[in-house]
């Protein structure tokens, strides 16, 4: 309660320090504009404006790349775990690959989709595959092998052991890859988003600097790191705790 | 004559290292009968747990033979089921159904998994806490879940790698007991690997000492004596004393990387 008080205080400071600078100052609105011409542009943009379709399309080009990158990155990481052969040539070039900023793909991109959603999907599922891929492969190798054992002598086998040992030991590591994927998808998505046409926050940011609109771009910044912020350590943060419980990690 | 359950036939184990073959197990040969209670007996590193391994089908020997009634053990099945110091259970199961988890196989599918797992819950004394967590009791208490899934499955031969070495001497006597009282009613063959002389003398009908590198039979010793034992009873201090002969014995030095 005492922590959210004083949470409330230094914001609304913050808010008042801002105003002040911009009233005081003159700065003209394209360079900073003053907290009520953002809280306008948000207001406006969210009641009237395009604001929830941006939202909306960004989120429906996300969550696109980010399951399809699952699917790939899980069996990648799979595959990984289980063939030695595949971990030390392919593993190795994956590695090197996650050294490269999703930005960079852009122009591959834009060559080999144009300038439409498919890059920008494009883009996601590179970002997101590798994390979830390494994730995947070390979860699968840091199962406890007594695990698998006592399955074993239990009479497991196969698809039942997969299924019912192999899979559920790797969950708690797992969703931990989860987390940093999406992560790694939402900032591949506004990157993408900046190079492409059509409705989207990345989109609807990049309009603002071409109109010099320094309010929509400063209330679009604000909401791509409200949304990163809920679903990365909100959502799954929330998902995280609750596996750990779960699984008796924690 | 009677078959052995279990037969080692110069049974050779090394592991390949990147500094050349670890040597675990060289040459063990011995027999184990239905029903016996056979403790192995050795210090750490001897190979004990490989033994278990081998029987379970786990691992498969380097040269000789394995051999579980009359056939080669090709792969692990739930006719030889093991217990682990670290209790192993699934941390995402509740109790009952870690108990459950080998009936759930195809080769139990016909009976209720659920019903068969609680009256082994309940001959380990553990049927009120059927819907906890695993990881909300104590090592005790888990390590009679991990005893409930090993012998839900009704399998012949029970092997035990050092299943109390993680509990304080109290839960270690009790649970020491429970076993004994769980192998008189369900008359499985057990192999309960340790490195405790003492726990050895209270419990085994004959004891396997497994010694020096790689690991060889020093001394297989019988113990005709009955239970509930006596520590101090003049017959189990005879065998004491041949085992810990035995175990300080020269040959055993001699064989191991100094």
């Amino acid at each position: 309660m005492k922590i959210t008080l004083i949470r409330i205080t230094f914001f609304l400071a913050l808010f008042l320090i801002w105003y002040l600078v911009v009233a005081i100052t003159q700065i003209p609105s394209y360079i900073l504009p003053g907290p009520l011409d953002v809280f306008e542009s948000f207001y406006i943009g969210f009641i009237k404006g395009n604001y929830l379709i941006s939202i909306f399309y960004s989120m429906i080009r996300v969550l696109t790349g980010y399951f399809m990158a699952l699917g790939i990155g899980i069996v990648t990481g799979i595959l990984l775990a289980r063939y030695y052969f595949l971990d030390i040539t392919f593993g190795r070039s994956i590695l090197s690959l996650q050294s490269i900023p999703s930005v960079a793909w852009v122009p591959l991109a834009l060559l080999w989709f144009g300038i439409s959603d498919n890059a920008v999907i494009f883009i996601i599922i590179l970002e997101a595959v590798l994390p979830t891929a390494l994730s995947t492969k070390n979860a699968m190798k840091n199962i406890p092998s007594n695990l698998i054992k006592a399955a074993q002598t239990l009479g497991s086998r196969g698809l039942h052991l997969y299924k019912n040992v192999i899979i559920k030991a790797m969950i708690p590591e797992l969703v931990t890859g989860l987390r940093l994927s999406w992560a790694f998808a939402w900032r591949a998505l506004i990157a993408g988003e900046l190079f492409v046409s059509g409705a989207g926050i990345g989109q609807t940011l990049e309009l603002g600097r071409a109109l010099a609109d320094m309010s929509q771009v400063i209330a679009m910044i604000t909401t791509i790191g409200i949304i990163g912020y809920f679903t990365e350590n909100v959502f799954f943060g929330i998902i995280e705790k609750r596996v750990r419980i779960a699984w008796g990690v924690e | 004559m009677l078959e052995p359950k279990i037969k080692f036939e110069n049974v050779v184990k090394n592991f390949k290292t990147s500094s050349g073959d670890n040597h675990i197990l060289g040459n063990l040969s011995f027999d184990i009968f239905a029903e016996e209670f056979v403790c192995v007996l050795g210090p750490s590193g001897c190979g004990k747990s490989t033994i278990l391994s081998l029987i379970a089908g786990l691992l498969k020997p380097s040269s000789g033979k394995v051999i579980f009634n009359s056939k080669l053990v090709e792969r692990p099945d739930s006719s030889r089921t093991l217990v682990f110091q670290e209790y192993a259970l699934f941390p995402w199961l509740n109790i009952l159904d870690n108990v459950a988890f080998g009936l759930t196989t195809k080769n139990h599918g016909k009976e209720k998994p659920q019903k068969k797992a609680m009256e082994y819950l309940n001959l380990v004394g553990l049927s009120e806490y059927k819907n906890y967590p695993v990881n909300q009791v104590s090592g005790g208490m888990r390590q009679r879940v991990a005893l409930a899934r090993a012998l839900a499955v009704e399998p012949e031969v029970l092997l035990l790698d050092e299943p109390f070495g993680a509990l304080d001497q109290q839960t270690r006597e009790n649970m020491q007991n429970e076993l004994l009282r769980l192998w008189m009613k369900t008359k499985k063959t057990v192999i309960f690997v340790t490195h405790s002389v003492d726990e050895a003398l209270k419990l085994a009908d004959r004891i396997l000492v497994i010694g020096g590198k790689p690991g060889k039979l020093l001394f297989d010793a019988t113990v005709a004596v009955s239970r509930p034992r006596d520590l101090k009873d003049s017959h189990l201090i005879n065998i004491r004393n041949q085992i810990l002969d035995n175990l300080t014995h020269p040959d055993f030095f001699m064989g191991s990387d100094i």
